[in-house]
């Protein structure tokens, strides 16, 4: 058993003395939230962070233009106090582009993570908890997985499944004028992007199986189930608490990785497709004309390194918070 | 007196890579209402093994094969899952080495304590909080009530095992079994361990197992003492018979590598040459042959099962042994 515990740590003296002077509630998750807030980067990166998912949630309706209106009358202009950040070369407002992309890469980051955590959870910790053949097995599968480059499964996607898919709904669409059939835009979505979710799970299983291995041999859960606590018990109170702070961090990292992926992936025109902006293809389309109108590439890039730096800041936060062995003075 | 807990035959073993580890090799005894037995034998002859199998919390690789473990009537390898719950912690408390780690680090001590209480005595909340305060005074830590929001982390090593000793007892277990309670923590911490569990036992009534491999630590605890070695029970008797008449050589060596205050300075101090035999296959022959001193041929063929020594009052002193070290050790 390893002597290596987590959190026996010694508390500094500041911090003692600061808890004899007004007694505070002390916790180990509040101790954790002390030392991200105490971390000046990790906390530029929180709030860049919630300023994203703020603004994909409420900015297309607090946007100066839709971002879908052109002006053909004023096409490639920079910035001005009427357009912000410009316009492109339909006349369409940058502003208002990147705000909707910043909902594209949210929904992107959200779905994509969010179902590779519950694949990953689910086959994780069954591996964890059954062990043998069946663990044997799911980490075969893991590696097998792991082995597929997302990039080359997106493009295949594409062109086998995409391409005839949205063929095939506007051919019903003219068929039937169902308005089910019209917009393609969630076949992208479910497409590519459960694609992408199909790959990255294994990182979640594995890191979840290694939670449960080590944790379920804990003297604490042998103590607990020497006094006869029942298993759901253990499981709430003792394993899943302790598996927590990984997963957090493994969470934030994920994120920040699935929304550079979603851009990589509509910069190369395999991911989400014009008109819907993503700062992908506005990057791919700001690409072409950089010399003459540098806004239209400037504008989605710049927005795109900081969202992705904010991620790394809080993810490298998290690490140092949740995980006191790291923990330097 | 009546007996609490009657063990017999009781058998473990361990699946590893190539066939099996014989842990636990048909170990029986006999624990009476309020008594303090201490099991006593170096690293990995199967005290522990013995003790977890009891309590059926033995690691996946384990199997119990033979024996059975009778408490209350009921033999605790049998009943199912649902009545074992209702033995551990309510029933048979255990407490373990290493205070550090047996204390979930992220919940704090007051929600860990009230776990049993809640679950073994139906308590709701509050009460569960208020009989964790007064287990916590009962066990040596001084306000209790304040410590309830202290987490494990906050607490020294002491003070952890005196938790884990609280939290064994709340149910008001009638067995306490504790696996090397004091190896982890420093001398004087140990002193204050011992003399808290003696106060215990003598307030509560509990009877105890006290497993170690420091004969010095149950010397002032225990009633009766248990040798263990290679998994068999090799002698037993009552503490003062065992120290003034050690009859099995294995013991006899543990007592001689035992330091003494009145010894000269400067003598070494004595060791058991070699290492426990290895488990892999049950053996036919005496376990300790390879390191004992006072073997005969008897001893290659044929391995003693425990019986009455031979040659003493004691009713109850029992030795797996072919040679009577008393006569031999004079010759």
């Amino acid at each position: 058993m390893s002597r290596h515990e987590p959190f026996a740590f010694e508390i500094p003296a500041a911090a003692s003395v600061d808890s004899q002077v007004a007694y505070r509630r002390s916790s180990l998750w509040r101790d954790a939230f002390d030392r991200l807030v105490a971390n000046r980067l990790a906390v530029v990166g929180m709030i860049i962070i919630l300023l994203l998912f703020f603004t994909a949630i409420v900015g297309p309706y607090i946007t100066p233009y839709d971002f879908l209106s052109q002006d053909l009358t004023a096409r490639n202009q920079p910035p001005s106090a009427a357009h912000w950040l410009g316009t492109d070369d339909l006349g369409r407002d940058v502003l208002s582009r990147v705000i909707y992309g910043a909902r594209t890469a949210t929904i992107v980051a959200f779905s994509v993570t969010g179902v590779s955590l519950i694949i990953g959870i689910a086959l994780g910790s069954v591996a964890g908890y059954v062990g043998g053949k069946v663990d044997s097995l799911i980490i075969w599968l893991t590696d097998f997985v792991m082995s597929i480059p997302s990039l080359l499964l997106a493009v295949v996607i594409n062109l086998s499944l995409k391409t005839p898919l949205t063929y095939w709904m506007d051919d019903m669409y003219l068929a039937t004028h169902n308005p089910l059939f019209r917009q393609t835009i969630w076949v992208d979505f479910a497409l590519v992007f459960g694609a992408l979710a199909l790959v990255q799970w294994p990182s979640y299983a594995r890191l979840i199986r290694g939670q449960i291995l080590t944790i379920r041999n804990r003297n604490y859960v042998l103590a607990a189930r020497a006094l006869g606590l029942p298993r759901r018990r253990i499981l709430v109170r003792y394993v899943i608490p302790n598996a927590l702070g990984p997963i957090v961090v493994a969470v934030s990292a994920g994120l920040g990785q699935a929304m550079v992926l979603e851009s990589a992936f509509s910069f190369l025109g395999v991911g989400v497709r014009p008109p819907i902006p993503s700062w992908g293809n506005m990057i791919s389309d700001g690409l072409r004309v950089w010399r003459h109108y540098s806004h239209l590439l400037a504008a989605p890039a710049a927005v795109l390194g900081i969202v992705t730096v904010a991620f790394s800041f809080l993810g490298d936060g998290l690490n140092d918070a949740l995980n006191p062995r790291q923990w330097k003075e | 007196m009546t007996v609490l807990l009657d063990v017999r035959n009781l058998e473990t073993r361990f699946k590893v890579r190539k066939g099996y580890v014989y842990a636990v090799n048909g170990v029986s005894f006999q624990l009476q209402a309020g008594e303090t037995l201490g099991v006593v034998g170096e690293s990995g002859c199967g005290k522990t093994v013995t003790m977890l199998s009891l309590l059926r919390l033995l690691p996946p690789a384990a199997r119990i094969e033979n024996g059975r473990a009778l408490f209350e009537g009921q033999d605790l390898l049998q009943i199912n899952r649902r009545q074992l719950r209702k033995v551990r912690g309510a029933q048979i408390g255990m407490i373990f080495q290493d205070p550090m780690t047996s204390l979930n680090p992220v919940v704090n001590i007051g929600l860990q304590m009230s776990e049993p209480l809640v679950y073994h005595r139906g308590m709701n909340m509050p009460q569960a909080l208020q009989r964790s305060a007064e287990l916590l005074e009962m066990a040596g830590i001084p306000d209790g009530q304040a410590r309830l929001r202290d987490y494990p982390y906050q607490l020294s090593g002491g003070m952890r095992q005196r938790v884990m000793i609280a939290m064994a007892l709340a149910c008001q277990p009638k067995i306490l079994i504790a696996d090397e309670p004091t190896t982890a923590l420093d001398v004087t911490i140990q002193a204050q361990i011992v003399e808290l569990v003696k106060e215990l036992r003598d307030e509560l009534g509990a009877a105890i197992v006290w497993i170690t491999h420091d004969l010095g630590v149950i010397a002032g605890l225990a009633e009766r003492v248990m040798v263990m070695y290679a998994g068999f029970v090799v002698e037993e008797a009552a503490v003062d018979d065992l120290y003034d008449d050690p009859r099995h050589p294995y013991t006899v060596a543990l007592l001689n590598s035992l330091p003494s205050v009145s010894e000269t300075k400067g003598h070494r101090l004595a060791s058991i040459g070699g290492s426990p035999p290895d488990l892999s296959a049950r053996p036919h022959f005496c376990p300790f042959l390879p390191r004992c001193r006072y073997a005969i041929d008897k001893c290659q063929t044929e391995n003693p099962p425990l019986r009455p020594a031979p040659g003493v009052d004691a009713p109850r002193h029992r030795i797996a042994c072919w040679v009577d070290v008393q006569e031999r050790g004079q010759t």
